[in-house]
């Protein structure tokens, strides 16, 4: 026999000699677990799906192989993880054929989340026709509930436009009942779906509670000068200014409250506020804004996270790449539970299951997440989580926001 | 009072759409080169303000010493060795528009994709001169005032050299018709070749100027781009002056439109007022045509 078949058939003899015992009929172990996803590597959402989405992929296939793998019980094996990865370049349609290849041609294990609320959305029929469990991760659409339910293999992770809305709601209710505020607010949003839901959504728990919205406008994304606008919510007065915005005219509101002068009591931004970067270009200024979607030291295993985090990439963590990186470890965690890839099972211990992860205690009912961190604060340059106040690591609210000299 | 601050600042922006566009002008109003990597450059201008005040703690405008010259020598290559190729075999005008236009689109992703490989995807902004200004009663931020001031002084100069220097000649003998000029013994090659150079300088410029008041991202420059072209279109290929005054018009119609009537068809009136351009005046407002 030639060189090769000898040590090959040594390698067999010896690892059947050395492993426990199996089973007749066990198959043996795969030696990569394989996972594929389709996410935006081109075009306007590329950058924010690198930082939020792709980092967290890439940091968390590095230190859990660096770890050996994931764990399989059924062959008492750790497995490592190898990604099948596509560019769907911000188009659905380019997505759904990718996520059909990933299914049908590919024949990956798993399946994670691409970029985007309408994109998530936009794959959540096929993987579940498919039955492949996977855990959205920047979905944040009124959508969610409404067609939510007919997806069982489907999650979502993060705060749903009711929920974070009704949280500011709520906030600004408890103000006005101390008699801090008058309760008049300001709401300005883009003229995209995101704006469009999270306003509304605003609106209606507002008037529930009591909060007199004084002034509502919108704007189109990317516009160059928002200071016209601020001007006119300005002249209502109010006691509060939320926007709903994306990153673009959250850094662009920013400066320009700045420049005249516009220091509200309470300030919230969305999309953005909890950027690395947003904090690097104002400073001190951010103290006192709330922000769309925080996560802060608190959760399990923070500081290592951090710390790989920065050896890898060089940068501060973004909060939106710990939410993305908690669905990862849950979904760690369900396989190993389950010992195996077995689609249906994993899918019913991410359903049922509590996780520990960076971004907290998770929990999923009906496939939302029970309870995501929804609205943060920066506090003394740190980002606080604050709403939903019950959560575990929930800090309070500082107001009023400090006054910009 | 509003009414008139919001005029002014339709004009600071309307200067920021005219300084972008300038570079696209001699660009294509020169070399004939509709390059739509144009924007590429103008953010690697933004990235080099960036790194400079963030990184390095200096002066923003310091920047331009590393970009303006990387810009032009990266143009100046890019006009050498991949448009003239394209140049020598086109048929006419139109042809060289087909193939430049591909090209062009193609190096916009090549670029993109070292840019975000290289600086990764995050929005970045930075705050220099952020501070309020008081111009009669209305408050306008010293960043884009000082971009403004940029704008007309980047414009004057281009103005002064293609009026008053034997280069300027040269520029203007080839932007009205290159043959020509060629036969009254101008170096088209040569001079198309610093005009293009020229125009990513200028948009390296551009660059560092608006990125002292705006955010930006690896993807942004494709919006940039388009924004040049529009003001390039609108103001008539190859009119400097024309080209300032275009952005002034585009800037200060969309800023009042938009507080007038509503803030969320600030962009629908600045492509109804370019449709309205192009369906009146096609070669655009200040050509002689």
């Amino acid at each position: 026999m030639d060189r090769r078949t000898f040590v090959r058939g040594s390698a067999a003899a010896v690892g059947a000699a050395t492993l426990p015992h199996v089973p007749a009929q066990a198959q043996s172990a795969p030696d990569k677990l394989r996972f594929g996803y389709a996410v935006t590597m081109s075009g306007p959402l590329a950058p924010g799906a690198d930082s939020t989405t792709i980092s967290a992929y890439k940091l968390w296939q590095k230190r859990v192989n660096d770890a050996g793998g994931i764990m399989l019980k059924k062959y008492n094996k750790k497995v490592p993880i190898e990604y099948v990865s596509y560019d769907d370049q911000g188009k659905p349609d380019e997505l759904l054929k990718l996520t059909e290849r990933l299914i049908q041609q590919d024949k990956v294990d798993m399946i994670l989340s691409p970029y985007a609320s309408h994109m998530n959305l936009a794959s959540a029929p096929i993987i579940n026709k498919a039955e492949y469990p996977v855990i959205m991760t920047t979905a944040t659409t009124n959508k969610t509930y409404e067609q939510g339910p007919r997806w069982p293999y489907a999650f979502w992770n993060i705060a749903q436009p009711k929920a974070s809305s009704g949280a500011l709601s709520t906030a600004l209710a408890d103000l006005k009942k101390q008699g801090k505020i008058k309760g008049r607010v300001a709401t300005v949003h883009p003229t995209v779906e995101y704006g469009v839901e999270n306003n509304e959504a605003f609106l209606v728990a507002a008037k529930a509670d009591g909060i007199e919205v004084v002034f509502t406008k919108s704007y189109p994304l990317g516009a160059a000068d928002l200071q016209p606008l601020i001007r006119e919510a300005m002249a209502t007065n109010p006691d509060a200014f939320l926007a709903f915005s994306y990153p673009p005219d959250t850094f662009m509101l920013t400066e320009q409250m700045q420049i005249v002068g516009f220091n509200p009591q309470v300030m919230y931004v969305a999309i953005g506020g909890v950027f690395p970067t947003y904090k690097a270009k104002f400073g001190n200024k951010v103290d006192g804004i709330l922000v769309y979607g925080p996560a802060d030291a608190s959760g399990i295993g923070m500081d290592e996270f951090a710390k790989a985090h920065q050896a890898m990439f060089n940068r501060v963590y973004e909060a939106g790449t710990v939410n993305v990186y908690s669905a990862l470890q849950i979904t760690q965690e369900a396989i190993e539970t389950v010992g195996e890839i077995d689609r249906k099972k994993i899918r019913d211990v991410i359903a049922s299951g509590t996780f520990k992860t960076v971004w907290g205690d998770i929990k999923y009912v009906n496939q939302l997440n029970a309870n995501p961190w929804a609205v943060g604060q920066w506090q003394n340059g740190e980002l606080a989580c604050l709403f939903p106040s019950d959560k575990a690591g929930a800090k309070p609210m500082l107001f009023p926001k400090p006054q910009w000299s | 009072m509003i009414l008139f601050e919001v005029f002014l600042n339709g004009l600071l922006l309307g200067g920021m759409y005219g300084l972008v566009a300038l570079g696209l002008n001699l660009q294509y109003g020169v070399a004939r080169i509709l390059n739509l990597s144009y924007g590429e450059f103008f953010l690697g201008g933004a990235f080099a303000a960036f790194f400079s005040l963030m990184l390095w703690k200096l002066n923003p405008l310091l920047s331009l010493f590393i970009s303006l010259p990387i810009a032009f020598a990266m143009n100046w290559l890019m006009y050498q060795y991949l448009m003239m190729p394209l140049i020598r075999r086109a048929p006419d005008q139109d042809g060289l528009d087909a193939d430049v236009v591909l090209v062009t689109f193609g190096l916009l992703f090549v670029f993109q994709g070292l840019t975000l490989v290289n600086w990764g995807g995050e929005v970045r902004g930075y705050s220099f001169l952020s501070v309020p200004v008081n111009l009669g009663g209305a408050t306008v931020a010293l960043n884009r005032l000082a971009a403004f001031i940029g704008a007309s002084l980047l414009a004057l100069a281009l103005f002064v050299v293609l009026r008053h220097t034997r280069v300027g000649g040269a520029l203007r003998a080839i932007t009205i018709d290159p043959l020509a000029a060629s036969i009254v013994g101008v170096d088209v090659r040569r001079f198309s070749a610093l005009a293009f150079a020229a125009g990513g300088a200028l948009a390296a410029a551009a660059g560092m100027l608006v990125s002292t008041f705006i955010s930006f991202s690896a993807t942004t420059g494709v919006e940039y781009t388009l924004k040049a072209l529009i003001v390039v279109i609108m103001a008539g290929v190859g009119r400097v002056t024309g080209t300032l005054a275009a952005g002034l018009l585009l800037g200060v119609v969309e800023s009042l439109g938009g507080y007038l009537l509503d803030p969320a068809l600030t962009i629908a009136i600045n492509f109804s007022l370019f449709m309205l351009v192009l369906l009146l005046r096609p070669t655009g407002l200040f050509t002689r045509a």
